[in-house]
């Protein structure tokens, strides 16, 4: 007979919601129920599924290594039912709880029974599998198939080097595959055309085989990339064929590898500088997205991709300005391009939007006003077109209100600083984050010191404050997750709102309070804690909590781009591990116990 | 399932067998035991005057509890179940599906003869069981029980806390051991909730802890 505490515990866990009350008070009457005690070591060599029902349970592999922790609606033993193959893990209690154990034949029967529930515990074992095969990936992992495309540029032996020639311009690269009936017999490249070809006099007739590089080092389409270089500097070349199961592939050359190494967001930046038209700069930003999967293949921390990614849209800007200029002629006076938001603060992500505007030396009127305006129209539809959307609420300098002098924005700044009201300042948060990207540094500090010699103004502060605390983090997120809809997507815990931008508004707040120059959060958090406004552990734990979930944020980005999908900031929340589950909730916390004080602090009845 | 109906034995003689079979002795392993965890609800507080209106239990075997053995049953007392519906919930118009106090009361002894009986403020449970037996019985068997309020309080007394009002009800009692809380005042929930607490109180007593050690912390 059915106890309800049992199955209303059922109804509320995945996958088990999907089922009537009838079946799980079925399936709830197949249960055994245990008390488990911190210290104590599971038995987990039996055939059967464990349901955690309160506690914590910490997973060691058979070398000590912690796996992952298992809370409340969280299984184990999938893995020997599925498989009949048993780990060596451990599982030890950490905190007093309950388990569910489900006998195996009940198991079985439930996964034959409803395919959802077979493919939610099939799922859960491939994750299982992939989460342990990351974490002992580094970025000595990446393989010759991670960074060379299935681009085979492939002539036959018996045509003329002419021809090939004519390919290679026409392909764009530097040298060819030979093959003789898909066999690969050989390579030629343009270096062989210089010095076998044009330096020796031979005619252009030539045919291809009697130049060529016979019987080449080749290297396997799975084999990791150090294996290629290494090839590389043995036998000093710098072309390699890649193969795939006999066949040729593609060809890996010595600078694929340079620009598939970490200082590939210098090359990137470099060719953005190179670019002489709108054309080019759209087919640089087309590598953004290749260089977001390197960056994530050799595990770059987030913060670090965040910054490299900003660097990446700086170089953008700069490069349109200077392609607005080449038309316009030059400026009519000194001007600053300014980045408000996330570009300001150097943790851009993949999907994030324009937010810019000018500010200017002169009052912008006449010729003055319409040079700007020129320019800006230019670099914002450029910047679009290199993929950084247009801003959705028009905060970008093509928008007229956002071309001022110096007057003009110490005058809109003093206005909300002086007499705030909450939604001036919901509006108005975006623009105290503000970094100067090209132009005059010189007029920007004068502005930005303008702005925070007032910032220290109590209503303000306590305005700002409210505004920050408007949000919460979804502390019970486990149960009553607080999911939102973006329309286009499924439902899922926003990253951003819901975490990340709640740490960047407390942070805000007290560094204008205190006058921090610092735009980028973690800097701002470094500084506060050097000049003693914030306890070192506070500001440790909001690094920790701000790091985390940006890591979240951009795994999710690189997988939604791996995907071929947009980059969203909803997380389900089920395709969590134990581990990350546990570091979101105690991120959560922070954040939780970080608005409380930011509240003590600064909306005291004024 | 009412098989055993036709080759009833004389009740009386389902006692004798149920005490014949008795329960572990004073040495034994608390942790090796069975358990029987149960609750009644009853019409009011007088075992000689009101009736049970419901009984719930879930049994404990290697210190877990089987939930597939997990019953409840509701009867139809003599008179109306009155004002008492207002704690336990069961109403006159759920007694269309109610038991037989009797096969109920048989199946208790013959299954769960060699079983310790657990349940939070046994007094009145116990009371009630023995006065229901005997009236149809004509004896009353040797149930020994565990009382996990009475563990409970010299748990607390051990380690000097300073206990507060209602500390020892069983939705406390929980919450203190960090159990899930249910429903309250429906027997196989309360039944459950007590063997749940039980659980944790044997994982807390020591790993040795005898039987009869147990039951002087009952008592």
């Amino acid at each position: 007979m059915e106890v309800a505490e049992v199955t209303n515990f059922l109804k509320q866990t995945i996958p088990f919601e999907q089922l009537g009350l009838a079946q799980l008070a079925g399936l709830a009457a197949h249960f055994n129920v245990y008390y488990c005690q911190a210290g104590e070591h599971l038995e987990i060599n039996q055939e059967r599924l464990l349901i955690v029902r309160t506690g914590i349970f910490a997973l060691f592999s058979d070398q000590q290594q912690l796996l992952t922790k298992l809370e409340e609606g969280d299984f184990y033993g999938y893995q020997l039912l599925l498989t009949g193959l048993a780990d060596n893990d451990r599982l030890i209690c950490e905190e007093d709880g309950l388990v569910y154990w489900l006998p195996s034949d009940v198991f079985h029967q439930l996964r034959y029974q409803y395919k959802n529930i077979d493919i939610f515990f099939q799922r859960l074992f491939g994750r299982r599998l992939h989460q342990y095969k990351e974490q002992q990936s580094s970025r000595f992992t990446l393989k010759v198939a991670d960074i060379v495309q299935a681009r085979k540029v492939a002539i036959s032996g018996e045509q003329d080097v002419q021809q090939a020639a004519r390919l290679m311009s026409e392909k764009r690269v530097s040298s060819l595959l030979v093959e003789d009936d898909n066999r690969l017999i050989g390579i030629l490249t343009d270096r062989d055309l210089r010095s076998r070809v044009l330096a020796a006099g031979l005619p252009t007739t030539t045919a291809i085989k009697e130049v060529m590089t016979p019987k080449p080092y080749t290297i396997e389409k799975h084999a990791y990339l150090f294996e290629a270089v290494q090839l590389m500097s043995r036998f000093n070349v710098h072309h390699l064929p890649v193969v795939d199961q006999g066949l040729s592939f593609s060809m890996i050359t010595a600078t694929d590898i340079i620009r598939s190494q970490q200082d590939h967001p210098v090359y990137l930046i470099g060719e953005i500088h190179r670019q002489s038209s709108l054309d080019g700069l759209e087919h640089c930003s087309l590598q953004i997205s290749n260089l977001a999967q390197i960056l994530g293949k050799q595990q770059v921390p987030a913060y670090e991709a965040g910054h490299i990614i900003t660097t990446i849209t700086d170089a953008f800007t700069q490069r349109l300005i200077k392609l607005a200029q080449q038309e316009l002629g030059p400026a009519p006076c000194v001007f600053s391009w300014l980045s408000f938001g996330s570009q300001a603060r150097m943790d851009q992500s993949i999907n994030a939007d324009q937010d810019n505007a000018l500010l200017l030396e002169k009052e912008p009127v006449g010729d003055v006003a319409n040079y700007f305006s020129q320019l800006a129209d230019f670099v914002c539809q450029g910047l679009a077109r290199c993929g950084i959307k247009l801003c959705p609420g028009n905060i970008m300098a093509s928008n007229p209100e956002l071309r001022m002098s110096l007057k003009g924005w110490s005058g809109k700044f003093s206005k909300w600083i002086a007499a705030p009201t909450p939604d001036a300042i919901l509006k108005a948060t975006i623009f105290f984050d503000m970094r100067v990207v090209e132009g005059s540094r010189g007029l920007f500090n004068a502005l930005q010191q303008d702005i925070l010699a007032r910032t220290n103004n109590s209503l303000f502060l306590m305005h700002m404050a409210q505004t920050a605390l408007q949000r919460t983090a979804p502390l019970s997120f486990l149960r009553n997750f607080i999911l939102e809809h973006d329309g286009k997507q499924k439902k899922g815990l926003d990253l951003k709102k819901r975490g990340i931008s709640l740490i960047t508004d407390i942070v805000r707040v007290y560094a204008l309070a205190n006058g921090v120059l610092e735009v980028n959060t973690r800097s701002r958090l470094q500084q506060l804690a050097t000049d003693g406004v914030l306890d070192s552990k506070d500001t440790q734990n909001l690094c920790d909590a701000f790091d985390v979930l940006a890591q979240l944020r951009w795994d999710k980005h690189l997988h939604d781009l791996d995907q071929g999908h947009d980059a969203s900031n909803l997380l389900d929340p089920a395709v969590l591990s134990g581990l990350q589950r546990h570091q979101l909730k105690d991120s959560f916390a922070v954040i939780n116990a970080a608005q409380s004080s930011l509240k003590h602090r600064f909306c005291k009845e004024v | 399932m009412l098989g055993w109906l036709k080759k009833k034995p004389p009740l009386y003689s389902a006692v004798q067998a149920f005490n014949q079979v008795g329960i572990p002795a004073a040495n034994t392993p608390a942790r090796e035991c069975h358990y029987l965890a149960l609750d009644l609800e009853l019409t009011g507080l007088h075992a000689k005057q009101d009736h049970i209106v419901s009984i719930g239990w879930v049994p404990i075997r290697n210190q877990q509890i089987c939930l597939s053995e997990a019953k409840h049953y509701l009867f139809r007392p003599p008179t109306s179940v009155g004002q008492s519906a207002i704690y336990h919930g069961v109403h006159d118009k759920d007694l269309k599906n109610a038991s037989e106090l009797a096969d109920v009361l048989l199946q208790l002894l013959q299954d769960y003869a060699g079983y310790v009986f657990v349940a939070h403020h046994c007094r009145l449970d116990r009371a009630f069981l023995q006065i229901a037996y005997q009236r149809l019985f004509g004896k009353a068997p040797t149930m020994q029980f565990m009382d996990t309020l009475n563990i409970e309080w010299h748990r607390m007394q051990k380690q000097g806390t300073v206990m507060k009002k209602d500390a020892l009800r069983l939705p406390q009692c929980l919450a203190r051991h960090k159990l899930p809380v249910s429903a309250q005042h429906h027997a196989l929930e309360d039944a459950y909730g007590c063997a749940l607490l039980f659980l944790s109180q044997l994982k807390k007593s020591h790993p040795h802890i005898t039987l009869g050690d147990l039951l002087v912390q009952s008592s």
